[in-house]
């Protein structure tokens, strides 16, 4: 066999096990979407066909869009999400520009303190934290969760940061200095706009488990006022397994969202992780 | 007035001391050159005379006043990085305007300065560019426009010259000189280049290990160095050192001699052969090996053609040679 | 704010030199560092070591009592409860090795593929591959519960479609497949993370050292072998500990898919599972905050354990190279 037949077979069976893990991939998708919008019976007796003329119903998210009030969930996870993602990046930036740029005594000890979040998950501590909320009246609380959210995620902000804060030019934070900068302009000016790329991967990398995330609603905030939207609609399914309209509709509500942002942020998060992997 | 007296200058990181008691006046109107090797302590004392970093001990008066404990900002410096470090998120324009705007000065000041300061470094055209869409001479000069409009009473360069390419090199060189005659402005200058130190300053200071070798006008030190260090560290090709004893020297313990002053001569003490031979052009260098089995170099002037391994006997006039002790020290 | 004082000895200048005058204090530092040290301090260190102090308690009435090492006996030795813990620790290393077997060596083999440079869409394919990585737990369980169901007959219809009906079975209604499903559904979900990490190792790379193997003969598959895989070892060992870290802190897939009573009768209880389970309690039985605090020390324990083997040993041993 030549190199370019051997090559063609090469690349043909490439190809042929990506596009079958393609399919695996977006196959579970694919069928919640088609089938929330179609009728019972059709989803049923054709689960794998397109929805048609026929079979085109919105009956599931009507039943949705009454009985839950997905609009306020979404907008309880977008609070929780924003506001956590700006605090972690605003914390996580300023002690990642103390770590990299002051020398003092403990510098390191604190980095590495800081850093032991990254392996240790924060659920351990569950218990304490459902005692501490409720102590101090949190419970139900979106603050609850944001506080929660911007713990988990400073590790790793930190030390992502911290790695690019290095690099900022010094040359260029003293000419700020010689010019009359305070060490805090020299961090807001100066420092934050060179390393927004990295901030931006931090957000991403932040933000789906943030969005994602069951646990800490499920605890510290399941009532009806403070219901994220994962939470939210894993409720909603629980009630409603039998509705299948219903539950194919909330799915596939609850997958827009995520969808619609990964399909902005892709980029930015495929390059951040590959990205930080080189280091 | 001097425009800067150092005391007793000490730093150290942690149990490293990378300066040892440095004491050093520079006058007003001086171009004073910190050269040596890397590692030397040249960049770190400038650092200390910015305010950049704080000195483990000893005094720092700028324009006689003291500013030890003073911010950079407050200090009266202006500085020119060798990375440029301009901002990379303001035009030209900005860059330059920032201390100012921040010490809060009037806007006509800070435009009249702009002018003038763009008109000498012939900046104008690009006053609103931002520093990327600039060539690394322009970035430079935006640097110096950016210390100039500060009108520092020191101006301090940290070997601003050593990102450029060797032609661009030589013309900013010449342009910092004219600006130092304009400006009449008080400078110092950290390089590590000794043809920049050279032909810039008014005044050396040649640095090792954190200590100050020697001061002096350039060509003081080129032709009166007080050690083998800075006999050997100023000029090129360096000077030559052989053993003192061995060539009739008994009082000292190396010899110095530099390439320029040695002559091929039928008569002269120092007998070898031809190994390799370097024609630059306007002059050659001839690699000797003595049948000392030392090397030399030898410098002529003009194009000359040698075999390898031809027989040479070379001699010098008693006032080039220059005679060290064991430690380095000139013996006179 | 005893790291305040304790830093503020260091703050001054940096160094231990002798200086005649006092330097000023560098406000500025404490100010950068205190919101972060505060919060991750506040909500993450001090309810983690709460919670190891919890578990050596137990509540009697209102009153907290120190009991020692007594509710780590029971886990382990009260048949109430024992026998659930060995269960859900068994299960957990269960879907750690599923992970470990089917996760990772996929994954890697897909960023192989992916990072030939003349592979074309290259950049679709890594789009989609994380796309189930994004979806949420709720989502991933329910659809996958959806597919799977006997009810709907997604899956047994595909499986008729090729000839294989027969080979169908209501898997995450059996107690001898749930778990293995849970774990493969797991898989599906989170393989993007170790592929994107072993491509980028892959990419990293440099060509000419892929060039000087090809001039040596070294091509194909043994150019995979015998210089990439080498040269990416650091990056497997990562992912491990990630996939380790990340199994036993599991919790959300099986509650979803299962319930917090993970059946079928407990077949799929994991660690995670479990610990919710006795921290809130469920149908008759009361929720003990302390024997769940016990549980998430065990869990500690492990990822404790497991992360000090690989800083200690394992990524020791895997030579780094510098490109």
């Amino acid at each position: 066999m030549n190199k370019a037949r051997r090559n063609l077979a090469h690349s043909i069976a490439a190809h042929t096990l990506l596009l079958s893990y393609t399919i695996l991939a977006l196959f579970p998708v694919f069928v919640i979407l088609i089938n929330s919008f179609k009728t019972r019976k059709a989803i049923f007796r054709h689960p794998l066909t397109p929805p048609n003329p026929d079979s085109f119903s919105l009956v599931g998210y009507e039943t949705v869009l009454k009985q839950g009030d997905f609009f306020h969930y979404f907008q309880n996870s977008m609070i929780v999400t924003v506001v956590s993602l700006f605090f972690i990046l605003l914390f996580g930036a300023m002690a990642a520009f103390a770590l990299a740029e002051y020398r003092f005594r403990g510098n390191v000890w604190m980095g590495l303190y800081l850093a032991l979040g990254i392996m240790i998950p924060i659920r351990i501590g569950t218990v304490a934290i459902l005692q501490m909320m409720v102590a101090s009246g949190l419970v139900n609380t979106l603050t609850a969760l944001i506080l929660v959210y911007t713990a988990q995620g400073l590790p790793l902000a930190v030390f992502i940061l911290t790695e690019f804060m290095k690099q900022v030019s010094d040359d260029l934070k003293n000419a700020g200095r010689i010019d009359g900068l305070s060490e805090y302009a020299i961090f807001f000016r100066l420092a934050l706009p060179l390393v927004r790329p990295a901030m931006a991967t931090v957000a991403v990398f932040n933000m789906i488990p943030i969005w994602n995330d069951l646990w800490f609603p499920l605890i510290l905030a399941p009532s009806e006022a403070t219901k994220t939207l994962t939470l939210g609609s894993q409720v909603f399914i629980g009630q409603f397994v039998t509705n299948w309209n219903a539950v194919l509709a909330a799915l596939s509500l609850a997958i827009i969202p995520v969808l619609a942002l990964y399909v902005i942020f892709s980029r930015q998060l495929i390059r951040g992780i590959t990205a930080g992997a080189v280091k | 007035m001097t425009a800067l007296r150092l005391k007793n200058i000490s730093k150290s990181f942690g149990p490293v001391e990378v300066l040892k008691n440095i004491d050093l006046t520079v006058e007003d109107g001086e171009f004073v050159v910190f050269v040596g090797p890397s590692g030397c302590g040249k960049s770190t004392l400038l650092r200390v005379i910015a305010g950049l970093e704080d000195a483990s001990a000893g005094l720092v008066e700028i324009g006689g006043v003291d500013v030890t404990l003073t911010p950079p900002a407050k200090r009266g410096i202006a500085m020119v990085f060798q990375t440029y470090a301009l901002y990379p998120h303001l035009t030209v324009r900005g860059n330059m305007a920032l201390g100012l705007k921040q010490a809060r000065r009037p806007k006509e000041i800070i435009e009249k300065r702009l002018k003038e300061a763009s008109r000498m470094l012939s900046l104008e055209p690009y006053l609103d560019r931002r520093p990327s869409e600039l060539s690394g001479g322009q970035r430079q000069r935006v640097a110096i426009g950016r210390a100039i409009m500060r009108e520092p009473k020191l101006f301090l360069f940290d070997e601003p010259l050593s990102n450029l390419d060797a032609a661009l090199r030589m013309n900013t060189r010449v342009e910092i000189a004219a600006l130092h005659r304009n400006l009449a402005a008080s400078m110092i200058y950290v390089t590590h280049d000794q043809t920049e130190a050279m032909t810039l300053a008014d005044r050396i200071v040649v640095m090792r290990d954190g200590i100050v070798e020697q001061v002096g006008a350039p060509m003081d030190l080129y032709n009166n160095p007080d050690n083998q260090f800075v006999a050997g560290f100023l000029g090129a090709p360096s000077m030559n050192f052989i053993n003192a004893g061995q060539h009739g020297f008994e009082q000292a313990a190396v010899l110095g001699i530099r390439p320029e002053h040695l002559k091929i001569s039928d008569t002269g003490p120092l007998q070898g052969h031809v190994t390799h031979v370097e024609r630059l052009g306007a002059d050659t260098n001839v690699l000797v090996k003595l049948n000392t089995d030392e090397m030399l170099t030898l410098r002529l002037f003009g194009q000359y053609d040698f075999e390898i391994d031809a027989p040479i006997r070379l001699g010098y006039a008693m006032k080039d040679a220059f005679l060290f002790d064991e430690n380095g020290h000139r013996v006179k | 704010m005893l790291w305040a004082a304790w830093f503020a000895q260091g703050i001054h200048g940096g160094n231990m030199q002798t200086t005649v005058r006092k330097q000023r204090f560098k406000w500025h530092i404490v100010v950068f560092l205190a919101p972060a040290v505060l919060v991750y301090s506040a909500i993450m260190i001090f309810p983690m070591i709460d919670t190891l102090r919890l578990s050596l308690f137990t509540q009697e009435g209102s009153k907290e009592v120190y009991v020692g090492l007594k509710n780590f006996q029971t886990l382990f030795h009260d048949p109430n409860w024992s026998g659930q813990f060995w269960n859900a620790l068994g299960n957990n290393v269960w879907f750690f090795i599923i992970h470990m077997l089917v996760q990772n060596p996929i994954g890697i083999m897909l960023a192989a593929i992916l990072s030939v440079p003349t592979l074309r869409f290259a950049a679709a394919y890594r789009t989609v591959v994380i796309v189930p990585t994004i979806l949420s737990f709720v989502i991933v369980g329910f659809a996958w519960k959806l597919i799977l169901s006997p009810l709907w007959g997604i899956a047994p219809g595909i499986l008729d479609a090729i000839g294989l009906k027969s080979w169908f079975h209501p898997w995450l209604g059996k107690e001898e497949y749930a778990l293995t499903t849970l774990a493969l559904i797991s898989v599906w979900q989170f393989i993007g993370i170790p592929m994107m990490l072993i491509y980028a190792a892959l990419l990293s790379i440099p060509q000419e050292i892929l060039e000087a193997a090809e001039c040596d003969g070294i091509t194909g598959f043994s150019a995979f072998w015998k210089v990439k895989l080498p040269l990416i070892l650091p990056s497997i060992g990562i992912i491990s500990i990630l996939t380790f870290v990340g199994n036993f802190n599991s919790f959300d897939l099986i509650y979803v898919a299962q319930g917090p009573v993970a059946g079928p009768n407990y077949s799929t209880d994991i660690l995670g599972t479990f610990m919710y389970r006795t921290f809130f309690g469920y149908q008759l039985q009361l929720g003990d905050q302390n024997l769940g605090a016990a549980i998430a020390s065990v869990m500690f324990a492990i990822i404790l354990v497991g992360v000090c083997i690989y800083l200690f040993t394992v990524q020791r041993r895997l030579r780094r190279y510098q490109f």
